[in-house]
């Protein structure tokens, strides 16, 4: 199973790769802007994707709805720091699979990752 | 109390709960904030390493947090697990830290508050620009024996 990892914080991104380095994932790439997530999606057809939202050149919503469009079938995890309702109901609309708030702690991954893996 | 004390006391209090949750969220050891107080912009203190959320919508404003590198070395060791961090990992983890915060506060505030990505910067930049006439709220905390602040100014 392929993953991608989206976000403009390298240290979360680390921390992302670490706390789910049990799952036996091949990650076949990291990303800091939405744009650079499109490439990679294009390019290595990840079958999951931890997507942030809050990022320079395109966010991750612009992003999730685009990566739609070119993959429909991937599975999309958001990890935003942005915690109202609104934003996270708007992420399911758009097709994401899970959502989870920052802070987001190892058990939490492992469970939204779980979630996903089990209705892959 | 009037109207300004009773706003003072309302961001404060949920830039507070923001914070206090992303340690005790992350790590084994909770924050201790201090009284906040109120700074003028060009008297302000900012400690080595620092993150800067800029605020539209709902509100304008910043907001950033500020301490030293060891700080941010043990926050990524508890955290991230990496036991030799760059200077830009400190920073990149400055700039997470006041993106988690400031992202949080919009449970209270809703999605019309909108977050900035962060800017990061080391040592202090020439000017804050702040918008005019805004009250800027300085809470000053603890965590595990490093001193840091948080600071607000929104209208």
């Amino acid at each position: 199973m392929k993953l991608l990892i989206v976000d403009d914080s390298s240290m979360m991104r680390t921390t992302i790769e670490s706390h789910l380095n049990n799952f036996g994932f091949e990650i076949v790439g990291h990303a800091g802007n939405g744009r650079e997530a499109l490439e990679l999606v294009t390019a290595k057809r990840p079958d999951f994707v931890t997507l942030d939202i809050t990022m320079p050149e395109m966010d991750g919503i612009e992003c999730l709805e685009e990566i739609m469009k070119i993959a429909p079938d991937t599975k999309v995890m958001i990890i935003t720091a942005l915690s109202d309702k609104y934003t996270g109901l708007e992420a399911l609309k758009k097709g994401a699979r899970e959502f989870l708030y920052k802070p987001v702690t190892p058990e939490q991954l492992k469970e939204g990752f779980d979630s996903m893996i089990s209705h892959h | 109390m009037d109207t300004k004390q009773l706003e003072f006391e309302k961001t404060v209090n949920v830039f507070i709960n923001s914070i206090e949750k992303y340690f005790n969220k992350l790590t084994d050891t909770p924050i201790q904030t201090h009284p906040p107080f109120i700074k003028q912009p060009d008297d302000l203190v900012l400690k080595e390493c620092t993150g800067m959320i800029g605020i539209s919508g709902s509100k304008m404003g910043l907001v950033y947090i500020s301490g030293g590198m060891e700080l941010f070395r043990d926050l990524i060791l508890q955290y991230v697990g990496l036991e030799k961090p760059t200077t830009s990992d400190m920073l990149d983890m400055a700039g997470e830290l006041s993106n988690v915060v400031a992202g949080n506060v919009r449970e209270s505030y809703g999605r019309e508050f909108m977050i900035s990505i962060p800017i990061v910067f080391q040592g202090s930049p020439d000017k804050l620009k702040f918008p005019k006439d805004v009250p800027i709220y300085v809470i000053p905390f603890d965590w595990d024996g490093h001193e840091a602040y948080m600071v607000i100014g929104l209208k």
